[in-house]
């Protein structure tokens, strides 16, 4: 019958992708595998420096497959405080690149994925609290980081080595190394000081400066007009001389008449002023003929 | 409805139809009933699909009918067909696809249209490799994120920093079988880049060093990258924001105001110094000028009152008494007449003669107009000098 041998056909293909599906498995290139037979593993496929990505084969029924990633892995760690060597607290907040390199040791000691954070994490942040706690806090947020990253690095990679956690450690970094909140608004204050501070001495500077621009223009000024003055009698000076020499050459031919002349014009400059009242004697010689008549005494 | 009344309207409307929604544009929203053109499922799909399965029942055998070998072969065929087509696919120009057969890497592909061998056996990861990645860090925009942004620098102040980094994918098999999450280690790879950068600079350099820190920390994070093979090339690293951090914000602004006081003091000398001493020299120009006036007065009037006695002097050789009498008289009536006067005969008075005070009182200077009115030859000298 041509129905019941289509049948037969149907259930044979499907007996067939059982065994096949049971018999080949997929391991991915960002994958690694461990074949377990009876809960004992017993190999491994696509381990990290060996090739096996792709299709693979196993005795079906019989062993199963557990896979890993083989990828460059984060685990981010909590935020830990930790106490420098010089009693100085800092947040430090780190994270760990590993891979797993053995999931054979990976699978006995961790089982999985998320019992492996957990353990990291915990020897991370003991690592960090040793290494960390060696060093001052100048040396961490400062002077020597990548030292002190590469430290831990090699302690964590020591430690889950001895722990046979079966992962390598690619990288410990720290991102974020603060001070408690608490601290910081010390730091802010401190800061906010230090810029007044400097804020002020910028101000005290700038009215130096006015200063010593104004005393130099007053120098200048005073200066200025002294030499002005200087130059200024000098001149005086000369036209002094020269009114002199002037004057003693025209007088100096009749002295006597020069001396009548010259105090005619000081009693008129002196006297003629309207605000003198003068006390006369009538013998003064101007009034020699007001006293003694026409003849004027030459009797 | 008008609608149904139109004759054999296709499922999707007939040519009427279009003359009615053209005629009456507002009956569309009720045209739209079970048979209307929003609708297209319904009675007419199913009509054609129960078609298509008559159609398909006579091929495969008739209805009712056993199934024939060659139907099934062709189904198989056809059902192979789609599937090994199912395996082009396009790379556009700014990817590169990644071919894994059973998950094993297998090749790179460049743009253009390519092929590879239909799932299950081959699968295909495109990599967007040349254009720009971008990540931002300390916030984007409004947002901002402190705990991202503020951190210490290394003569532990606190700085608030914003930046982005640009980044693309340089080896397309590294970026998508190295890391896990490769998008978020660029990420906490710059923050903890910037942090170093930043921690080993003091906070002034950190300001005035930009772009520095930008390249230490782009040189820094492509360092750690490739050390983890992450196939990611760094393109840039921007600091769009360092600021001091909120708390201490009034006081950093408060030096820049300094400065401008500082600059605006010594523009304020600068100005007072400007316009003094310019002053002085105006005021020392005038000293000098009057200086020089003066000597040039002196010498003019000397020469004048030379002049001038010696034209009186000549005159005086031809008659000497006769001009020393009239020149003494006239001074002496000049004199007087402008003067209070009081004649005493001292010679006859026996006890001392008391004289009124009032007549020491000097004249009012609104004195007979006719004692002012001639001025005197000789009056002319000695009023300049005083005048002087």
């Amino acid at each position: 019958m041509i129905r019941s041998r289509f049948t037969l056909y149907v259930v044979l293909a499907v007996a067939a992708l059982v065994l096949l599906s049971q018999t080949l498995f997929v391991v991915d290139q960002r994958e690694q595998a461990i074949v377990v037979r009876f809960g004992e593993p017993v190999r491994v496929v696509n381990a990290p420096g060996t090739q096996g990505a792709g299709l693979n084969a196993k005795a079906p029924f019989l062993e199963n497959v557990i896979k890993f990633d083989r990828r460059n892995i984060a685990l981010e760690s909590q935020q830990e405080e930790i106490l420098t060597s010089d009693r100085q607290r800092l947040v430090v907040d780190a994270f760990v690149r590993y891979r797993i390199s053995d999931p054979l040791s990976f699978y006995r000691t961790l089982r999985d994925e998320r019992t492996a954070e957990d353990r990291i994490e915990r020897l991370v942040n003991s690592s960090l609290r040793q290494v960390l706690g060696s060093a001052t806090q100048q040396d961490i947020i400062a002077g020597r980081r990548g030292q002190l990253m590469q430290l831990t690095r090699r302690d964590v990679a020591q430690r889950s080595q001895a722990s046979r956690f079966g992962i390598e450690v690619i990288d410990v970094r720290i991102r974020r190394a603060d001070f408690p909140q608490a601290n910081e608004e010390y730091v802010y204050r401190r800061m906010q000081t230090d810029r007044q501070q400097e804020a002020a001495r910028i101000r005290a500077v700038g009215e130096q400066q006015k200063r010593e621009l104004m005393a130099a223009a007053d120098r200048e000024v005073t200066i200025t007009l002294a030499q002005a003055q200087e130059l200024g009698e000098t001149t005086r000076g000369e036209g002094d001389a020269q009114r002199t020499r002037i004057l003693a050459q025209a007088f100096g031919k009749d002295p006597s008449f020069a001396a009548f002349y010259r105090s005619m014009q000081a009693y008129e400059a002196s006297l003629g002023q309207g605000d003198t009242t003068m006390v006369l004697s009538p013998d003064s010689a101007f009034f020699r003929y007001f006293e003694q008549g026409p003849s004027g005494g030459r009797r | 409805m008008p609608w149904n009344d139109n004759a054999n309207p296709g499922p999707w409307g007939s040519p009427g139809d279009d003359n009615d929604r053209r005629d009456t544009p507002p009956k569309r929203p009720q045209g739209g009933g079970p048979r209307g053109p929003q609708r297209p499922g319904g009675p007419d799909l199913n009509q054609s699909f129960e078609q298509l399965q008559r159609r398909f029942g006579r091929f495969f055998g008739g209805p009712g009918g056993g199934l024939r070998p060659g139907a099934i072969a062709a189904v198989a065929g056809v059902a192979f067909g789609l599937w090994a087509l199912s395996g082009i696919y396009v790379v556009q120009p700014q990817e590169e696809a990644v071919v894994t057969t059973f998950g094993a890497y297998t090749r790179n592909e460049a743009p253009g249209l390519r092929y590879h061998l239909p799932f299950p056996i081959e699968r295909v990861v495109k990599v967007p490799v040349t254009s720009l990645q971008r990540v931002d860090i300390g916030g984007a925009g409004e947002s901002d994120v402190p705990q991202e942004s503020l951190m210490l620098t290394g003569d532990e102040n606190i700085v608030d920093i914003d930046f982005s980094v640009t980044w693309r994918v340089s080896d397309a098999d590294q970026f998508v079988f190295r890391l896990r999450d490769p998008e978020a280690s660029v990420k906490a790879v710059a923050e903890s880049a910037m942090r170093e950068v930043v921690g080993r600079m003091p906070l002034d350099a950190v300001f005035g060093q930009r772009g520095q820190v930008q390249a230490q920390t782009a040189e820094l994070m492509q360092r750690t990258l490739d050390q983890w093979g992450a196939g990611v090339r760094i393109v840039e690293v921007q600091i769009r924001n360092a600021n001091p951090p909120q708390q201490a914000l009034a006081a950093f602004r408060d030096v820049s105001s300094a400065e401008q006081d500082q600059a605006s003091a010594v523009n304020e000398a600068r100005t007072y110094a400007n316009r003094v001493v310019n002053e002085a020299r105006g005021d020392a120009a005038r000293i000098i000028q009057s200086a020089q006036g003066y000597r040039e007065q002196s010498v003019r009037e000397a020469l004048g009152d030379a002049a001038r006695f010696n034209s009186i002097y000549t005159e005086y050789r031809r008659a000497p008494g006769v001009t020393r009498d009239r020149l003494y008289i006239e001074t002496m009536q000049r004199v007087l007449a402008r003067s209070n006067k009081v004649i005493v005969d001292g010679d006859g008075a026996s006890a001392p003669i008391i004289l009124p005070p009032d007549i020491f009182r000097p004249r009012s200077q609104a004195a007979p107009p006719a004692a002012s009115a001639p001025e005197p030859e000789v009056d002319v000298r000695p009023r300049a000098r005083a005048a002087q």
